[in-house]
């Protein structure tokens, strides 16, 4: 009488521990682990891609930026017209004009697919739940880094899947970039009315053979996964290179020229490991420097950290000398009398 | 006098002098041994002379032509120090058979004949590595002068630029 509950209760223990190691209980986990890796929050970044830029709507943006010396803040009453664009004024200064809801004007509402795929490459993006944000219920998506800290969070309508609001974090966790809706208007969807489809995107460096060829050299990869998207030429002869990560952007332009520093107006020097360097207090994080017989010039929606080693990254050559004509002429003699030049 | 002795081969031979031969000849007219003596030493070499060489056996001349037989005729043979007409530093190499040794004087006019070309040498290698970097320095043209960057439109750009947007010549519009 005594031996069979015993009995029983080792049997219930071996039954309980065959279920607690099944297959099917590893299986279980496996897909919550994959969830957990997988980007469950890129679905939604597409439909709010795409609903920035073929929905109608109009609203008060605010947009506060804090860079290497401090915040800097702005408000836009904004307007997207399908197949137009979106209309961007300032309130401070009263400029306006269309831009691509795509660009840093128009706060990278709508990213093209590439970009989206580049996003996804370099971080996690999972979807985080449901929350609200100025009277609006949204979805809430983060984008994490490998080591699981954020490096953005975004506010999704759910009823339009626009992004209600956006920010951006630095590597140690601190806010560098909010931009959001004061107040959101959105058009109705008229009946049988065609939304765009969103452009997919690519690479512009269709050029950069040409450009190797011609002798410049720039790198394929900043710090911070920033990668090269675009590299071409403009007319007025300086190089324009463009680098993101997905998320943020850095435009570098390399321009032919000794710097002249005592012109540079609004710009302050800093002196970095014997190299000046001129930045000027504003959200694009302007920084020009000198490298050899060029000038190199940065703009970035990015993290001052991210821009800093960006900027480090980039050549700080010494000033030309006489060996560097001389360099010129051999290298111009050499491409001239060369056959396959 | 005694007789002639060694001196009849000598006398024979037309070796002696003219005081000697006269006493020889003396000696002959009284002496009969003597002159028989060079009568027959006369007679002995006169014979000796009337005879042929030594004749070559024919197996002899056959064996030596046979050890050539297959190969090249022999390469000419080289002296060590061929021809007077080589120098070695400008000096002229003794030959085998020089008598007279090496002019070792010391030279007055080559040599400043040498100094003279050695300094247009010089001059020659002065005057082009000038025209080379003078080259290099026009062809390299002037160093590009002090200037500032369009820093606006540059902004302007990034503002305006849609990463990964692809190809398409972005519009360049005044933004906020």
């Amino acid at each position: 009488m005594i031996r069979l509950p015993a009995c029983l209760a080792v049997v219930v223990a071996m039954v309980l521990g065959l279920v607690a190691g099944s297959p099917a209980r590893a299986v279980q986990q496996s897909v919550q682990q994959g969830e957990r890796d997988e980007d469950t929050g890129l679905r939604l970044l597409r439909e709010a891609a795409a609903a920035a830029r073929g929905r109608g709507y109009s609203g008060t943006q605010y947009v506060t930026t804090w860079g290497r010396s401090g915040s800097f803040s702005s408000m836009v009453e904004v307007r997207n017209v399908p197949g137009r664009g979106l209309s961007v004024s300032s309130r401070p200064s009263g400029t306006a004009g269309w831009v691509d809801p795509g660009t840093p004007a128009g706060s990278m509402a709508a990213p093209s697919e590439t970009m989206l795929e580049v996003l996804a490459r370099n971080y996690r993006v999972v979807d985080a739940g449901r929350t609200r944000t100025g009277g609006r219920a949204a979805h809430l998506v983060d984008v994490l880094r490998t080591d699981g800290t954020p490096a953005a969070r975004y506010w999704l309508d759910e009823s339009g899947g626009l992004a209600l609001r956006r920010e951006l974090f630095d590597g140690r966790g601190r806010t560098v970039h909010v931009g959001g809706f004061l107040d959101l208007t959105l058009d109705p969807v008229a009946r049988g009315s065609v939304v765009p489809v969103p452009p997919p995107g690519g690479l512009d460096l269709g050029e950069v053979p040409e450009l190797l060829d011609r002798g410049w050299r720039f790198p394929a990869e900043l710090p911070g996964r920033l990668e090269l998207f675009a590299a071409h030429t403009a007319p007025a002869g300086y190089l324009y290179l463009g680098y993101s990560d997905g998320l943020s952007v850095v435009s570098v332009f390399v321009d032919s020229g000794v710097l002249d520093g005592e012109k540079l107006r609004g710009w302050h020097a800093q002196r970095h490991d014997g190299h000046t360097i001129w930045m000027r207090n504003s959200a694009e994080q302007g920084t020009i420097w000198a490298s050899g017989d060029h000038v190199y010039t940065v703009f970035a929606d990015a993290p001052a950290d991210t821009v800093d080693a960006a900027v480090a990254a980039l050549p700080h050559e010494p000033a030309p000398n006489l060996w560097n004509r001389l360099g010129r002429g051999a290298h111009r003699l050499l491409s001239w009398v060369n056959p396959f030049g | 006098m005694s007789h002639l002795g060694e001196r009849v081969s000598a006398l024979v031979d037309g070796e002696l002098n003219h005081h000697e031969r006269d006493r020889a000849l003396s000696h002959l007219a009284f002496c009969a041994s003597c002159r028989a003596e060079v009568e027959a030493m006369r007679a002995l070499k006169s014979r000796l002379r009337s005879l042929d060489g030594p004749a070559m056996p024919a197996d002899l001349t056959m064996s030596l032509l046979r050890m050539a037989d297959p190969g090249d005729p022999l390469p000419p043979r080289e002296r060590p120090f061929p021809s007077g007409s080589r120098t070695f530093g400008g000096a002229p190499i003794p030959g085998m058979h020089t008598v007279a040794p090496p002019d070792n004087r010391p030279r007055g006019r080559a040599a400043s004949t040498r100094r003279a070309r050695r300094v247009g040498y010089v001059a020659v290698g002065v005057a082009s590595a000038a025209v080379a970097i003078g080259t290099l320095f026009v062809v390299g043209g002037p160093d590009p002068g002090p200037r500032v960057p369009p820093v606006d439109m540059f902004a302007n750009q990034h503002r305006n630029t849609a990463p990964y947007g692809g190809s398409a010549t972005p519009s360049f519009s005044p933004t906020p």
